[in-house]
């Protein structure tokens, strides 16, 4: 390579443009979509519903809690489109604590949690194929229509795919982002009919239910609401409720018991079986 | 720490663990994951990411000196590259945002842009070394340093389909910068380098307001608060930057001056330097729960 001298004295060579409506600022500018009228979003996938199947809650239950949600999720993907998300559960906190001990960063213990809901997806697969489980990649979403159509359930591991990429969070260590984001942000891209949390409680709590006895339950709240209330714990990842507030499409999301049969049937019905979370447009 | 605590049937099973039973958004839990320091888990590397708009699409004259530039530094140094996207990202964001694409469709099909760019790095930089690392491939980076090689990637993390809507602004948020912040925030990296077009961060864009001045220094907390309407450097990072445990120090130089990039790995504070002097282990305010303007 030659050593080309750019700077006093020389030419600037120029930025080759490609013309946009945009702002010429950065893509963060506040003004950069300022004077054009670009259409809402489309739903990708909007008759697909959303399952996550909570790992500690549901899948460290073994037979007894997944054995009747199995057969339970069969018969209803006869009368809805179904895509299944995977928790974690302990083998993940196990996995965390030990990283922690470590001192590995975040972005790594995000890399080392996703194998755990790798696995339950791949449980999940097996105990669903009868019923038409697949397992899929993300690099099988362009495929989704074929499967969906034939039938099929997609399961997928529920973490989003960041690893490394895993911020910092704002409090300890913990990747903020776990399997109730991917699952949640699966459902806005597709601009999916709904997003249910498949958990061991009837839905959200004032406080644990299983070490507070006088923890309340909440059936209706907005994301807003949950964020004033500052509660100590939650049922469902904070990072769900932020995103929601900024979603295009998916400002609802139920989580609910599934441990009580027929509770999923009446959800995916659009009946209130658990706790319903919204972030309504404020403007 | 093995163990498994089977109860009746039907209920939980658990692992033994300091987390075990616990809920992870339990607010005492989150904290008491910061009682041990994060380790470097390679303190040498210097990450230097290469603008997109600001260098890649100036073309020859911009980029090929200064990759002459990192294969001299990379005798002292080790490098990894992280290469920008540029306008033809935007043209893309463009087609996209008209045909309605969501936002994680919209991070999905950005990437290629990137690659494009990285191919063209890399066949410059074959002959010096250069190799293309990918985003799985991260196990293998110790054994390219030791090489001498000099792996590059594209900026873009991936976030893919899973990109977190970002309201009203559409596009998404994390982009180049980002990506190659939690490259040098991961691995515990010496430096991390942003090699733009402008002497550093402005008051306002020098490209469009005269009036804009460089800011040599500041924390990433000042600069947030200055609300500035635009910065050289995506936001995201800057946010991030409040809660980093490794990299808690960028430099944004400009790429189009020779020796800047030298200077710059030498620790001279050339350039805009951001600090963030937040101790760490110390989040009590829960920032990612509830950005600014996070409602739509």
């Amino acid at each position: 390579m030659t050593d080309v001298a750019v700077g006093a004295g020389v030419a600037i060579p120029q930025r080759r443009k490609v013309e946009t409506p945009f702002g010429s600022g950065s893509l963060d500018h506040k003004d950069l979509l300022a004077g054009t009228d670009y259409v809402q979003p489309i739903r990708v996938l909007p008759d697909v519903n959303i399952i996550k199947i909570g790992g500690q809650s549901i899948m460290d239950r073994g037979r007894a809690g997944l054995f009747p949600l199995v057969d339970e999720i069969g018969a209803c993907a006869r009368n809805h489109q179904m895509m299944i998300g995977a928790g974690g559960g302990t083998r993940a906190r196990h996995a965390y604590a030990i990283g922690l001990e470590l001192g590995l960063p975040t972005g790594v213990l995000a890399a080392i949690g996703a194998s755990t809901a790798l696995q339950n997806a791949r449980i999940l697969q097996m105990l669903l194929a009868k019923h038409g489980g697949i397992y899929i990649n993300p690099e099988d979403f362009e495929k989704l229509p074929q499967f969906l159509r034939a039938g099929a359930i997609p399961i997928v591991p529920g973490m989003p795919p960041y690893r490394h990429w895993e911020k910092p969070p704002s409090l300890g260590r913990i990747p903020a982002n776990r399997t109730d984001s991917g699952v949640y942000l699966t459902a806005e891209f597709l601009g999916a009919r709904s997003c249910i949390y498949v958990k061991d409680e009837e839905g959200l709590f004032t406080d644990d239910p299983k070490k507070n006895p006088k923890a309340e339950f909440i059936p209706r709240i907005t994301a807003q609401e949950l964020f004033d209330r500052d509660l100590n714990d939650l049922v469902v990842e904070r990072i769900v409720l932020t995103n929601m507030m900024k979603a295009s499409h998916v400002r609802e999301i139920q989580i609910i018991n599934g441990l009580v049969p027929g509770n999923l049937t009446r959800a995916l019905a659009g009946e209130h079986v658990g706790t319903i979370v919204t972030a309504p447009q404020t403007e | 720490m093995t163990g498994i605590i089977k109860g009746a049937a039907g209920r939980r099973m658990h692992m033994r663990s300091s987390l075990m039973r616990e809920s992870l958004m339990d607010k005492t839990v989150m904290a008491a994951s910061d009682k041990h320091a994060v380790i470097a888990m390679l303190p040498d590397v210097n990450i230097v990411s290469i603008g997109g708009c600001s260098i890649m699409d100036r073309g020859k004259n911009a980029i090929v000196p200064l990759l002459d530039e990192v294969v001299r530094c990379r005798r002292e140094h080790q490098i990894v590259l992280g290469v920008g996207l540029g306008a033809r990202l935007r043209h893309t964001y463009h087609i996209c945002l008209d045909l309605g694409i969501p936002t994680g469709g919209m991070a999905m099909v950005a990437g290629a842009v990137g690659e494009q760019n990285r191919y063209m790095v890399q066949a410059l930089l074959a002959k010096h070394g250069g190799v293309v690392l990918h985003k799985d491939h991260f196990v293998v980076l110790p054994l390219w340093l030791e090489a001498g090689l000099i792996p590059l990637m594209t900026g873009m993390p991936p976030y893919h389909y899973w990109e977190p809507p970002s309201g009203n602004q559409r596009v998404p948020m994390y982009r180049e910068d980002f990506g190659m912040f939690m490259v040098s925030e991961t691995l515990g990296a010496r430096s991390m380098i942003f090699v733009k077009d402008e002497d550093g961060l402005h008051t306002a864009d020098p490209k469009t307001d005269p009036s804009g001045k460089l800011i040599p220094s500041g924390t990433a907390q000042e600069l947030l608060d200055m609300n500035l309407p635009d910065l050289i450097i995506e936001r995201v990072v800057l946010e991030s930057m409040l809660y980093a445990r490794n990299t808690r120090r960028i430099q944004i130089i400009n790429g189009l001056k020779p020796g800047l990039l030298a200077r710059a790995l030498a620790g001279e504070p050339v350039g805009t330097v951001i600090t963030t002097d937040k101790p760490r282990a110390e989040g009590t305010s829960d920032a990612d729960a509830l950005p600014k303007g996070s409602r739509s």
